[in-house]
């Protein structure tokens, strides 16, 4: 096989990704030594921005599985299609990605059921061995190969976990939202909205993180409040599109939405 | 959003105000409702001691705009109290006029403190602020013109004494950070409105905009001369009882003058007995349901209070000592809560038709029929989804009928009943969805007792087996306020079901109450209201010969009569899996 199919998954513009701290050095770190790494921490922090941006830093392709509950262990590693009354084998992306040297990102990783999760599991120590049981195959993964997992812990319930075999084998780096002053920057860089209109947003954003844990399950990301900006750059009204980007996505109990409407308020 | 007044529950009150709180300065607040005054001469408004807020539950007359803008107002105003105030001013030997005209510029100051970091809350604010330049001269009216000259660059005023407050504020710009500012310029112009012969009346004084509070918590009293928390929580307390119960002797402004006033001639006998029994139920405050009264056909509003009283711990020891013997029960118990609690897609494969083709089974049946097998038709697969476990309430029925020893068990109901309870903690407790135990017994309509022995979220841990084992049953049984209690605490929980299981002897009866159908109409309304707030009642019977009583407050279907006493934990057990599934 070619190294054409990668192509499409190569980056080849900057993604914009603000460091807020050693992030980059030690992922750096993590590549070089192969060790496959586990980014923790709120949804939409910018765990996947920084994986597209370490992608691009580090020239890799980038293949992205977004998992879910109904993902069997073919999903990851491929299965037998029919064409022209044969069967042909498909490689899935986690096999794609082990043979041809790409950077496979498997975002939300506890989604996937995790007895289907354990196939990574010999890809995933000093062996980098993939097998492909249906082909009787096995193979030794490309030396650029390199496994990445995205996890919230917040949210999951106990039900909903990692396997400690899974998770043992991980590098972890943990997010959360950047500082005000990061934020404020992202902001006005993602969305060219105005320093003072920016700061705003984020006081909004911080009033709401308060009260994560006293009725929110997750405060407003840095993901919405660029949401929020992009809105009010259509020419939005800033309390509707905070209504609209950053109160209602939200929640659905009407006193929280209430009160993170009049906190907007506060803010403006 | 919406314009027009609304009515916000006191259940709602507490957490709004308190969250939005929270969202600006990151503390908490204790939040609770403003009794109503039985007729009023000075307005009410809100009030603070320490961190405890008395909001008022119904719009207060003459206030504009949407009843929960103007929470969010007061809240905002309080808490700007809260974070830039500074220690209470004593009150030494200032006038009424000096104290309100201090009060009201140590407003100004932190609300524009506040301001700065929230500008927005300066048109929250806004709109209560409808003093004009014009008309008499009055205390009332200059305190108010005041107030809107500090709080409004924009707005124009004709009078020399608003306008020197003004001046004298602004000018002290530099100073905002340092309360004592405001203690020199209010003592100033206090003087001046004194020199201006214009009267100062402390008992109609009323604070305007009517978002903020009325001053009581900035000031220190000479009674109690300390920053304890408790006491002043105490304080605060004992004069909003104070003032609901005598509103024409309220302290406006001038707190310093009128001493807890003393308790109105005009109580009548029943009021006394509900404070006397308010101050012995000494964890919760009342709260209050409405009964149906099947005769008029209507409900009595706020007619029966419910006590949250805490629970003596017995021994759980005991307890887990009689719950050995129950042991294949908990094991279907358990086995039936492993099963609810796997909350991922069933699929199912290898079927003859479904929503999906089985990829593996469809290639295989292709490479069948090439090669010229006949091919195997099941090619289809379908996911299943699994039924959330409910949100489960037992409630026990705690009256004085449950101490009975049924002579073919030798232990009294209560036991049984304790262990029943213990085995579905036991079981239940951190595996399947969420589960609750309490119980409640009745003195009358103004004391219905409500325990809870393992609360929602709760872990089912040793202080909760301790109030498990130390459960007790005495005196009647008022289903109906119970019911409601109860479907008030499951309605609140975020779950596809809602069961409340019942476990009671099926015939409600209370002292103060001769018609034996009055009590059992309003268990079967109670009943109806909360399956309008979506929770699902279930009955346990304990007395086989009450079936009429409880198939009409139940309806048919809707309970199971025991047989034999005795077994109540193990029909709990096999009652369970059914419920829920």
């Amino acid at each position: 096989m070619s190294a054409a199919p990668l192509d499409a998954y190569r980056i080849r513009e900057e993604p914009y990704y603000l460091a807020l701290a050693d992030e980059i050095a030690l992922f750096e770190a993590a590549y070089a030594a192969r060790l496959p790494v586990m980014l923790k921490g709120p949804t939409g922090c910018g765990k996947t921005r920084f994986v597209q941006h370490m992608a691009w830093r580090l020239r890799r392709p980038l293949i992205t599985v977004a998992c879910n509950e109904e993902m069997s262990a073919s999903d990851f590693l491929g299965r037998y299609l029919l064409e022209d009354g044969a069967t042909r084998w498909q490689d899935g992306p986690l096999t794609i990605a082990a043979r041809l040297g790409a950077i496979c990102y498997l975002d939300e990783v506890v989604e996937a059921r995790q007895d289907t999760l354990v196939v990574i599991h010999p890809l995933t120590d000093d062996r980098r061995l993939l097998s492909l049981p249906a082909r009787s195959e096995a193979f030794q993964a490309h030396p650029d190969f390199h496994l990445v997992v995205s996890h919230n812990p917040g949210y999951q319930s106990a039900l909903k976990d990692l396997k400690p075999s899974t998770k043992q084998r991980f590098a972890a780096l943990e997010f959360d939202y950047p500082l005000r002053v990061q934020e404020v920057e992202i902001l006005t860089h993602e969305t060219a909205v105005a320093r003072e209109l920016a700061e705003r947003l984020v006081s909004v954003a911080e009033a709401a993180r308060r009260l994560k844990g006293h009725g929110l399950d997750e405060g407003i990301s840095t993901r919405m409040l660029v949401h929020g900006a992009s809105l009010i750059r259509q020419g939005i009204g800033v309390q509707a599109a905070c209504e609209m980007a950053l109160v209602r996505p939200l929640t659905d109990d009407p006193e929280l939405i209430s009160t993170l409407i009049a906190s907007v308020r506060a803010c403006l | 959003m919406s314009g027009t007044p609304s009515l916000v529950s006191e259940q709602e009150l507490p957490s709004r105000a308190s969250h939005f709180v929270r969202a600006l300065w990151g503390f908490d607040v204790r939040v609770r409702a403003l009794p109503p005054a039985v007729n009023e001469f000075a307005p009410r408004r809100p009030r603070f001691v320490a961190s405890n807020l008395w909001l008022p539950a119904t719009p207060l007359v003459g206030v504009p705009g949407s009843f929960s803008d103007y929470l969010f107002a007061a809240c905002a105003h309080i808490s700007a109290h809260l974070r830039f105030g500074a220690p209470r001013f004593s009150i030494k030997s200032l006038k009424p006029a000096q104290v309100a005209i201090i009060s009201l510029l140590e407003d100004a100051r932190v609300e524009h403190l506040a301001t700065a970091h929230y500008p927005g809350l300066k048109s929250l604010w806004a709109p209560y602020y409808q003093a004009r330049a014009d008309g008499a001269k009055t205390s009332l009216s200059l305190l108010a013109r005041l107030a809107r000259a500090l709080h409004d660059a924009a707005y124009e005023d004709d009078d020399s004494w608003v306008n020197k407050g003004r001046q004298l504020f602004w000018q002290a710009r530099a100073e905002w950070h340092d309360p004592s500012s405001c203690r020199r310029i209010g003592s100033a112009l206090g003087n001046d409105l004194g020199q201006m012969r214009v009267q100062f009346n402390a008992k109609a004084y009323a604070v305007e905009p009517a978002y903020r509070d009325d001053n009581i918590g900035l000031w220190l009293f000479e009674a109690e001369q300390t920053e304890d928390g408790t006491q002043l929580e105490s304080e605060g307390v004992r004069r909003i009882e104070s003032d609901a119960r005598a509103p024409l002797q309220r302290e406006r402004g001038e707190p310093e003058l009128n001493p807890a006033p003393a308790g109105s001639p005009r109580e009548d006998a029943e009021r006394a007995s509900r404070l006397r029994l308010t101050t012995r139920a000494e964890s919760q405050p009342a709260v209050r349901y409405a009964e149906w009264d099947y005769v008029i056909q209507r409900e009595r509003a706020a007619f029966c209070s419910v006590f949250e009283r805490p629970v003596a711990p017995g021994d759980p020891a005991r307890l887990a000592s009689t719950l050995s013997r129950y042991a294949p029960a908990q094991k279907r118990l358990e086995r039936a809560a492993l099963r609810l609690a796997d909350r991922r897609p069933l699929r199912v494969r290898h079927l003859l038709d479904g929503d999906r083709l089985d990829l593996p089974a469809a290639v295989a049946a292709v490479v069948a029929h090439a090669s010229g097998v006949p091919p195997e038709p099941r090619v289809y697969r379908r996911v299943r989804f699994r039924v959330e476990p409910p949100a489960l309430l037992l409630l026990l029925d705690l009256s004085e009928s449950l101490n009975a020893v049924p002579p073919s068990a030798g232990t009294p109901l209560l036991e049984l009943a304790k262990s029943a309870s213990a085995l579905l903690a036991t079981s239940l407790a951190g595996v399947a969805g969420d589960l609750a135990i309490h119980g409640f017994s009745s003195n009358g309509r103004h004391e219905v007792g409500y325990y809870r022995f393992k609360d929602f979220d709760e872990p089912y841990d040793e202080p909760a087996r301790a109030r498990l084992a130390g459960m007790r049953a005495n005196l009647s049984t008022r289903l109906g306020t119970a019911l409601r209690h109860s479907g008030q605490a499951l309605s609140a929980r975020h779950a596809q079901r809602k069961l409340l299981l019942v476990v009671t002897d099926g015939e409600p009866s209370d002292i103060d109450v001769h018609d034996p159908k009055y009590l059992l109409f309003d268990a079967k309304e109670a009943t109806i209201s909360n399956r309008r707030l979506g929770v699902t009642s279930f009955c346990l019977g304990l007395d086989a010969n009450a079936e009429v009583s409880v198939r009409r407050i139940f309806g048919a279907g809707n309970y199971s009569l025991l047989d034999r006493l005795e077994s109540l934990p193990e029909r709990l057990a096999r009652l369970y899996p059914r419920l829920s599934a």
